[in-house]
Parts: structure tokens; sequence; C-alpha cells
């Protein structure tokens, strides 16, 4: 689980965490998930480096990146991403609590494929999550270079 | 000019002239007079045995008649005095007959007499050129020293050690010395002038430019401080010399004490204006931080309680489970309440972005929404044609949105609704807006409460909802410049409106 991941989620909260993967389950795709805590790990993770440094060399299917993080934030994981030549087709898309226009805006400036704002109802939460993780992770064809379906 | 009016010129001239001679009456009758005093006098002396100074005491009469009158009377005088020597007193007597040894005697005396007559006419001539000019000159000066007068500008003139030497009445007025008590005293020290600069570097100004300007401090007679906004100009004599300087002042202090208060004025704004900045800033911070912070414990709550619930169903009793579906409720509301909180403020924070826009597509759009939530109610909808407007799309949006939902939330226990929704342009001449219900309505004794923000006119169990959404309204009406009201009986629905300035294309 820690080196073949379809799906790298950048979550401080372990709560989200878990709630997250929750509703991955329902499809299934809980085991595909690789979970940094911080900007830094998922960077790490996308340049081999510290832990990382011995995993197989493909891209994820698709990021889930939350914006308050600690060390590194969301928004600069984002740019760091999407100024990098072998990064910068990786789908990333931003789950946030945050419905702040500023935030959206700044996202799709750094070129974010989708916005998604976790609602509070828990329905809705597991519907929003699980629709992201089918469309990005199982309908949608990854670019090259990615993990591949299993 | 026509013929009559040259004839009356020409009487005024000729009338003129007979009143000069007769202003010259008295001049002949002098003439005469000296005349024949001389003549009286040298028959007295001969008659007493005398030789008398004959051509003198003639010449002398003449002379008398030549420098103190006029042309007329003293050419007069002359010509009686020749006669009456020629009669009286060169042989034979009582002749005008001059024999021919007296000729030379006769002659002499009428040339004489002659120059001394035409050496007073001349010299009569000049003294009353001269004493025309005098006048002419005087005139002038009187005329330039009263305009002086005129201004209102404080004026004065002082040499180069500052005894002041001119001052004119607008400086005796603003300044309250007269001209008497003013002139001959040093000009700074009555004035007690406070300068801006070293007066030397006024000084060579002066004497490089000849013009100086700046701003002086002077102390009045009555002992007030005045500021003056002061233009020195230097006079040279023929030969260049620096003589005089000329002050010309104005009253500024009034001015500068505007000047002064605008620009404390100014800085207390700027301080305000960074103040608010600052306040701004943390409130959207605040926001921020509330939008991303207060609402993920908050999913935790819905997201753990309602997976407890699906976890735990089978071992939960009624009363645990009720306990659940509390829990679940509070977060949700809790959530609605973040939300609506954060819209309400970001309607303050944000910019308006205004545009023209079609306010009828606006309404179409949310009706069009709100049906869809509300399919299964039953509602006749009315809605006129309403006018474009010059404002934030979204906000209008917003603002209809929660005032059409409200309508349709307060309609639910009508098994038939109405809302109507229109527009009259009956305030000032804007457009004015109104959204009408047949719903449960509100007494009118609340309606202060209306706008305010978490304030609610019904229980919760009746009509959930935040109290936030009028507040959002008015704010919004606010921002475009409007007013908002409503008017309500309890159970006879509500009416609210709201006006938007009209469109000036300008």
């Amino acid at each position: 689980m820690n080196t073949l991941g379809r799906i790298l989620l950048v979550e401080d909260d372990p709560k989200d965490v878990e709630l997250t993967l929750t509703a991955l389950d329902e499809y299934h795709l809980a085991n595909e998930v690789v979970v940094a805590s911080d900007g830094e790990q998922a960077l790490d993770y996308l340049y081999y480096r510290g832990k990382y440094a011995q995993r197989n060399h493909e891209n994820p299917a698709v990021l889930l990146l939350d914006l308050k993080l600690p060390k590194i934030d969301g928004l600069e994981v984002l740019k760091q991403i999407k100024s990098d030549e072998k990064l910068k087709l990786i789908p990333v898309v931003v789950l946030t609590s945050s419905r702040e226009e500023k935030d959206m805006v700044a996202s799709y400036k750094l070129g974010v494929n989708a916005y998604v704002v976790k609602p509070v109802d828990f329905h809705e939460f597991v519907n929003a999550i699980k629709e992201v993780g089918a469309f990005w992770a199982v309908i949608n064809e990854p670019p090259p270079g990615s993990v591949g379906k299993r | 000019m026509n013929p009559s009016g040259i004839n009356a010129n020409e009487s005024i001239v000729r009338a003129s002239r007979v009143s000069m001679c007769l202003a010259q009456l008295p001049g002949y009758g002098l003439a005469v007079l000296s005349v024949v005093v001389a003549v009286g006098a040298l028959l007295l002396l001969e008659h007493f045995g005398f030789r008398p100074p004959t051509g003198q005491l003639m010449l002398f009469a003449v002379a008398i008649i030549a420098w103190y009158g006029e042309r007329g009377p003293s050419l007069f005088s002359l010509i009686l005095a020749v006669l009456s020597m020629a009669y009286f007193f060169t042989g034979p007597h009582y002749d005008f007959h001059v024999a021919s040894s007296e000729l030379p005697y006769f002659i002499s005396f009428a040339s004489l007499a002659t120059l001394i007559w035409w050496f007073s006419t001349v010299r009569r001539r000049l003294e009353q050129d001269l004493r025309r000019a005098r006048d002419n000159l005087k005139v002038e000066v009187d005329e330039r020293s009263s305009l002086l007068d005129l201004t209102h500008d404080s004026i004065f003139v002082r040499d180069l050690n500052a005894r002041i030497s001119y001052w004119n009445r607008g400086a005796e007025e603003f300044y309250g010395w007269t001209q008497k008590e003013a002139t001959g005293k040093k000009s700074d020290d009555l004035l007690g002038t406070v300068f801006p600069m070293p007066f030397e570097e006024i000084l060579s100004e002066l004497q490089q430019t000849g013009y100086w300007e700046g701003e002086l401090t002077h102390t009045k007679a009555d002992g007030v401080q005045v500021i003056v906004a002061s233009r020195w100009s230097l006079r040279r004599d023929q030969h260049g010399r620096p003589v005089a300087i000329l002050q010309t002042s104005n009253d500024i202090t009034a001015r500068k004490r505007w000047e002064k208060e605008i620009q404390g004025l100014n800085q207390k704004l700027a301080q305000r204006s960074i103040a608010l900045e600052a306040s701004n800033k943390e409130l959207e911070a605040f926001a921020y931080s509330i939008s991303h912070d207060l609402r993920a414990p908050l999913r935790h709550i819905a997201g753990f309680a309602e997976l407890l619930r699906k976890n735990a169903a089978a071992s939960l009793n009624e009363k645990s489970q009720r306990y659940l579906t509390m829990i679940l409720e509070a977060a949700n509301r809790m959530g609605n309440l973040i939300d609506d909180l954060l819209a309400f403020s970001r309607i303050s924070r944000a910019e308006a972005h205004k545009s023209f826009l079609d306010l009828g597509q606006v309404v179409q759009e949310v009706v069009a929404e709100v049906r869809q939530d509300a399919k299964q109610r039953n509602i006749k909808w009315k809605i006129d044609p309403l006018p474009a407007c010059y404002g934030d799309r979204s906000m209008l949006r917003l603002a209809f949105v929660n005032l059409i939902s409200n309508a349709v939330k307060f309609t639910r226990t009508r098994p038939q609704a109405e809302i109507e929704i229109g527009c009259t342009d009956q305030d000032r001449g804007d457009p004015l807006l109104f959204i009408r219900d047949n719903g449960v309505g509100f007494d009118m004794k609340y309606s202060n409460k209306l706008f305010g923000v978490f304030q609610r006119l019904h229980p919760q169990e009746a009509f959930e909802g935040t109290g936030i959404g009028l507040a959002t309204v008015q704010r919004i009406v606010h921002r475009h410049g409007g007013r908002i009201w409503a008017e309500s009986t309890v159970d006879g629905g509500a009416t609210f409106y709201f006006s938007l300035p009209k469109i000036t294309r300008s």
C-alpha cells in the first residue's frame, strides 16, 4: 500500500483521512490510497525522497489535496507540481473545507483539475468523495506514466 | 454734431469771453487808477514847484499793473501811461503832440515802458505754465496715492534701514496704525516681523531679482498675530542703487488655519483608514479561519455520528437513535449557520462587480432553481416584467434567492401558495421591486427586528432558518444604494419592497 497507490491523499487531519477512506472504501479504493500528512511528505513521495526513495517509478492517477497543511501548504504543493514538467500531467483535485473564493481562484490559476468543497453533511460528503475517487481513479484515463489499474 | 449744436457751442464760447472781460473790469479800473494817481501826484509835485521824477513814476505805475494785472489791463495801463506822458509831461503840455526836442526822451520812455510790460507778460506766462504743470503733477500724484488707498492689500514703502516712508489706507486698516503713526518708524520693529529665513537671504534675493515673496508673521497694533503673504519689490534710483522696498501684504491667517485643520483631518483620516484596513484584514483572516477550521470538526461530528448509527444500528435503542439524529441535526444546522454567516460577511468584504443586467432574467433563474426544491408544492407564480439595472449580478441573485425562498418557505402552510414578483416606479422615480406572498406574515410590531442578524420571528420548529438571510438581503440592497422594508399582517401574507437606484446612462 505504501508503494502502489493510484490515489495520493494529502491530508493532515487523521479524522478526515479516516472519513475519506471510509467513503472510498465503498468503491474498494481505500487500499489504493497513499496518505501524506503534510505538503513536504507529498513532495517527498512525488520526488522519491526520504522514506519514499525506494517506491516504484510511477505517478499516482490522482492527487487529492487539502489546502491547509502543516509545513508546506496545499497551494504551494500545487504550484510545485504544475510547474514541474514531469509532474504537471498528474490530475490534482483540491479537497478542502473552505468555500473562500480567494482559494478557489488561486487554485484554478495554478492549474488545478477540480475543486471540491467537503460538505458538512456526511451523506453528501461520502457521495462527493466517492464520485471524485471513482471518476479520477476509475473512469478517467490517467496520463502515461501513471499507476495502472489492477 | 448738428448745426444747432455748433451754434450752442459758439454762444457758450462768446458768453465765456464776455464773462472773462467782465471779470477783468476791476483790473482795467486799477490800471486807470494807477495811471491817474501817478499823473495826479506828478501834477501836484509840479504845482508845488518840485521837479518831479516823471518817467520813473509813470514806469512804476505801468510796472505795478504789468506785474500784478492781467495782460489786457497791463497793456491798457501802458497805453494810458504813454498817452498821459505825451499829453501832460512832454512839450507842448496839454497836447498829444510831442515836440521834436522831447522826442528822444519820450521814445526812450515808451520803449522802456513797453519793455517792462513785455517782460512782465513773459514772466507771468512762465509762472502760469509752471503753476499749471505743478497742479497737473499734484493731481496725478494724488490720483496715484488714492489708487493705492483703494486696494484692500496693505502696502507700505520702507527704506533700506526699514524706515517707513509710505503707508496706505489698507495698511492703516489692517495693522491699526495711522499713516502718521507709522511713517518714520522701523517697519520690522513696529510689526514685530518674524521672517521665514534669514533677512540677509531675502536681501540678496531682492538685490538679484528685484523681487521677493514669502509668508511673514506680523503683530498688529492690538497685539493680534497674523500671517501674511508678503511680496517685496526693490526700488532703485537712476544710478541703479537700491533705495527703498515696496511691501504688499495679504492676510492669510484664516487660510493658514484652514490648511492646518485640513492637514490634521487628513492625518486623522489616514490613521482611520489604516486602522480600518487592519481590522478588515483581521476580519478577512477571521472569516478564512472559520471557513477552514470551524467546518472541519463539524464534518467530523456529523461523519462519525453517521458511521456510529450505521455500525451500531442493531445495538442502539430508539432513544439512542434519536440522540444521534439530534447530534446530526445540530451539526448540520451549525454548518448552515457558518455558511450563511460567511456569505453575509462576504457581502461586506467582497468588491462589488457592477454591470448592466436584466433583473427579469435573474429572477427567472432563481425561480427555476427554487421550483426544483419545491416540486411537491402547489405554488401559483405571478412574475411581472422587471427592469434592467446596474449592479453586482451574484449579489442581487443572492438577494432574490433569499427573498423568494423565504416566500416559498412561509407559504408552506397554505394549500394554494401565491407568490408575486413585480416592479413599480414609486420610490422617488427609482424602480421599486416587490415580492408578495400569501404566507403566514409577521407582526409589524417586530418589523425593526426583521433585518437583524440572527433575528427570527418564527420558532425553529415551525420554520427552519438561520436568521441571516434578510440581513444579507438588506446589506446587498444598501451596497447598491437602495432601501428595503416590508409590510405584513399576521396570517395575511407579507410584501418585501426594495429600491435600486435608477440607471443613469452617462
